[in-house]
């Protein structure tokens, strides 16, 4: 068995009967399906957008030669594009985008089955990135728009001139921003004459719901854990990086990405 | 290029302009970032349940002999369990509670260095489970509770007189789940003097929270989609190994592969 992790202590629960946890656990069940009907609803909502045609031919850089974003659909109508922060010349992913990764695969043949294609997408160039999926032994499609304008369109590259100006447009709004790459998701529709369509996107705290160990992590008496640390996901490791009796800096703080070194991702607060 | 499936069409949408677009993209934007605050606020909560001590001891079969409900915390502190819904001889494989764990192996390496533990439990004999473990290629922990109490106490199995008097409790409330086994998810804390406690149990739509692939599908054209005849994932959902192959599945969520001959296909 291993050692007992060194870890944050929980608050003095309070220790009650069956009966009386019963009653509490009813009390906060009201809640929970409550918010499950306004999850409902605002999914909803999120499918009533309107869309927007995509006027521009992107060609992609893939595994085995170029690629349209047409392609990238198969043969299903849907396509989820996640925005990988994987920049030219650096060493690896970002560690945040690298743990939504990893929940990418197991679902995958389910995802196809309901009609939808997926492909993470990055500027760094194809031989980059095939190196780091090989390294952490992922099978998702993931291709290179380090020759087009995607990922600038999309919201998820900057200028360094607009990161200099401060005036980088990211999630729907212009800030600074420490990184010239961002996290992001994007959907497409194509329709049956070809045309596609932009449906939606979401970046920051909006990619937060894909994160399926942090809805693990939301019910467990510690929680994500992360009120004491510099930065939210400062924890995170690429899954072949932890280490046993592997602890973390509670002081590390967000990191610009630096050639063939670490990089990190941005984490927005809640606003 | 491959011809697109024909699949349920999508309701005419409306294409607009960029400008257009960013206009309603930033109204919904607000509503969302709403709900992502109402969503903490719901885990804190949740967090903030009071506990109830564990009083028997829990003895499971693993693949390599006993373990007991403190081994599986594996060193720490906090322990998830997914209630698998597989009974004894159970044939039909669950397509919810597969569709669930295979969300898990990618994310072990994660919980497991945040404190948590994760282990399915069934109450199918252990070479039951090694069976369909082997089949699916999974490698998280899964352990038999056919000799103890575990799923009769935590309510996801259900003895038949109780079904037959309407007094068996799941998700909650009492009456006759129809099944002697059902899905759901326990989460345990066990302290530094080896006391455990249970702080949380979900069922039903609860257990939604780890399908990350609604999240995804929520967020597409067509949605879930399931429009038919189970109109829950039961309409679409196979075993990762069995997409494409036939085979039917029930309201209840259990898979028949094709050339099953039992009754229920008559």
């Amino acid at each position: 068995m291993q050692p007992q992790l060194q870890k944050s202590k929980t608050d003095q629960p309070n220790v009650v009967s069956q009966s009386d946890w019963l009653a509490a656990r009813r009390e906060l069940l009201a809640e929970e399906k409550e918010f499950t009907r306004r999850r409902d609803a605002l999914s909803a909502r999120r499918r009533e957008l309107p869309w927007v045609k995509v006027e521009k031919n992107y060609v992609f850089d893939g595994p085995n030669g170029k690629e349209s974003l047409s392609d990238l659909f198969r043969d299903k109508s849907q396509l989820i594009v996640y925005h990988f922060m994987l920049g030219p010349g650096w060493e690896q992913g970002c560690p945040g985008c690298s743990f939504l990764g990893d929940h990418f695969d197991g679902t995958l043949v389910h995802l196809n089955a309901r009609d939808v294609a997926f492909s993470a997408v990055s500027r760094a160039p194809m031989p980059q990135i095939e190196a780091f999926k090989k390294r952490m032994g992922w099978q998702f499609k993931w291709v290179s728009s380090n020759s087009n304008d995607f990922n600038y369109d999309y919201h998820v590259s900057f200028t360094k001139d607009e990161m200099v100006k401060g005036k980088a447009n990211y999630n729907y709004g212009t800030r600074e921003f420490p990184s010239e790459e961002a996290p992001g998701l994007s959907v497409f529709y194509e329709d049956a004459a070809g045309q596609i369509f932009h449906t939606y996107s979401a970046y920051a705290r909006g990619l937060d719901i894909l994160l399926g160990a942090y809805n693990f992590l939301d019910l467990t008496p510690k929680g994500r854990d992360e009120v004491t640390l510099a930065q939210p996901m400062s924890w995170v490791r690429h899954h072949d990086r932890y280490e046993n009796g592997y602890t973390v800096d509670q002081a590390a703080t967000y990191q610009s990405p630096k050639l063939a070194s670490d990089s990190c991702c941005s984490h927005e607060q809640p606003t | 290029m491959q011809a697109k499936l024909q699949k349920t069409q999508v309701k005419s949408p409306k294409v607009v302009s960029q400008a257009d677009w960013l206009v309603a993209r930033k109204q919904l934007l607000t509503k969302e970032k709403e709900f992502t605050r109402q969503r903490d606020a719901l885990n804190a909560e949740r967090r903030a349940l009071p506990w109830v001590k564990v009083e028997k001891q829990y003895v499971f079969d693993g693949s390599s002999g006993k373990l007991t409900l403190a081994q599986l915390f594996n060193g720490r502190s906090q322990l998830f369990i997914k209630h698998f819904m597989m009974g004894p001889g159970q044939k039909q494989q669950c397509v919810g509670c597969s569709l669930e764990v295979d969300h898990v192996e990618g994310i072990l390496d994660h919980l497991e260095n945040h404190d948590v533990s994760y282990a399915a439990v069934a109450r199918a004999p252990i070479d039951e489970i090694e069976a369909v473990r082997k089949r699916m290629d999974w490698h998280f922990p899964w352990v038999s509770s056919y000799n103890n109490d575990f799923n009769y106490d935590f309510n996801v199995s259900f003895k038949p007189e109780h079904m037959t008097a309407g007094t068996a409790d799941y998700n909650y409330q009492q009456g006759n789940p129809g099944m002697e086994d059902l899905s759901g998810d326990s989460i345990f804390y066990k302290d530094d003097s080896g006391q455990i406690f249970h702080t949380y149990s979900t069922f039903g739509r609860g257990g939604e929270e780890f399908l990350g692939i609604y999240r995804f599908l929520d967020l597409m054209p067509k949605g879930r989609d399931e429009n038919g005849p189970h109109h829950s994932l039961a309409d679409w959902a196979r075993p990762h190994n069995m997409y494409g192959k036939g085979g039917m599945v029930e309201a209840t969520g259990r898979y028949h592969a094709p050339g099953c001959a039992c009754a229920v296909h008559t």
